[in-house]
């Protein structure tokens, strides 16, 4: 059962690295949203319109391809374990 | 408290860096000379440095291990300069299955096969490129676990560790990456919930932004720009 083993650690680990960049991610776009109103608005504007332009912002994001492309961490190493499969074992 | 950080860093980074000397592929210019296949009673010292019985059988405390003898070339510096002298060197040859590390080897008896196919005598030498990983240590009886081999026309090739190049690659981006990460999480869910910690980080990177003028104040003395 060691192949479940490795499926189950592997997922684990893919998982950890999924939540911190998923979060980072998701920060890095939270900053540059206040950034842009911030920079449109010196005086510091209406502050339920800024929240609702950062929360608009964000589920923009939730909606755009660049959340989805983080699930490449979960195929990124399915794909390393295939390729090496294949290297170490082809004749 | 400084000594005690530094000590623990370098502990740190010593105990990585073997790591990856002992589990990234490495590459050896030989020529076969026979094969075997020895009883191994592991104890608790070497144990750590041998795989498991080939994919699907129950390991036992006793074993069977495939070797592979060879005569192979010198190198000096991690392999990197490759010397005209040779010498014996023993491999052994085990699966390393789904476990660590992860070279997903399975072919164990094929790669026998193979090396027998290869086994020169000398004055009519069939060179080969050996890939393994491992390490030879006569006190602890442990040898490096062979993953390839690809014959070749003399023992003057040239092999590129490409492997390498993109792991320590993709490695220095992955440090990046989590220095960033590691950055924007302090400035937005650190720092904003308790402002004695803010005043620490300020004081750090003070201290940081004193010591960087300092370097580039020198640097400047010497290129004079």
């Amino acid at each position: 059962m060691a192949l479940l083993r490795l499926i189950v650690v592997l997922f684990l680990l893919c998982s950890l690295v999924y939540l911190c960049v998923a979060w980072y991610s998701r920060s890095v776009r939270h900053e540059k949203l206040e950034k842009e109103w911030d920079e449109d608005h010196p005086d510091g504007g209406d502050k339920m319109a800024r929240q609702t332009f950062i929360t608009q912002g964000m589920i923009d994001y939730n909606d755009s391809i660049r959340p989805k492309l983080l699930l490449l961490i979960y195929v990124v190493p399915a794909i390393f374990v295939g390729a090496m499969l294949y290297i170490t074992n082809a004749n | 408290m400084r000594y005690v950080r530094n000590t623990i860093l370098t502990v740190l980074v010593v105990a990585f860096g073997l790591l990856l000397y002992y589990v990234l592929p490495r590459h050896d210019v030989a020529r076969i000379t026979g094969t075997e296949i020895i009883r191994m009673d592991f104890s608790a010292l070497n144990r750590p440095f041998y795989a498991q019985t080939d994919s699907a059988n129950t390991d036992m405390p006793t074993r069977d291990v495939r070797l592979i003898n060879t005569v192979k070339k010198r190198t000096m510096l991690l392999g990197f300069i490759r010397r005209d002298s040779e010498r014996v060197f023993v491999y052994r040859n085990e699966d390393t299955g789904w476990i660590w590390p992860p070279y997903f080897k399975f072919d164990s008896s094929d790669l026998q096969a193979e090396a027998l196919a290869n086994v020169s005598s000398p004055g009519n030498e069939q060179w080969v490129v050996i890939t393994r990983y491992g390490w030879r240590n006569r006190f602890f009886t442990i040898y490096p676990n062979m993953i390839a081999i690809k014959p070749v026309e003399g023992p003057n090739v040239t092999v590129v560790p490409w492997f390498n190049i993109v792991f320590f690659i993709l490695l220095g981006a992955a440090m990046l990456f989590i220095r960033a990460m590691w950055r924007q999480f302090r400035e937005r869910a650190i720092d904003p919930r308790m402002q004695d910690g803010r005043d620490a980080w300020d004081r750090v990177d003070a201290y940081a932004d004193e010591r960087r003028s300092r370097v580039s104040r020198w640097w400047k003395s010497w290129t004079g720009k």
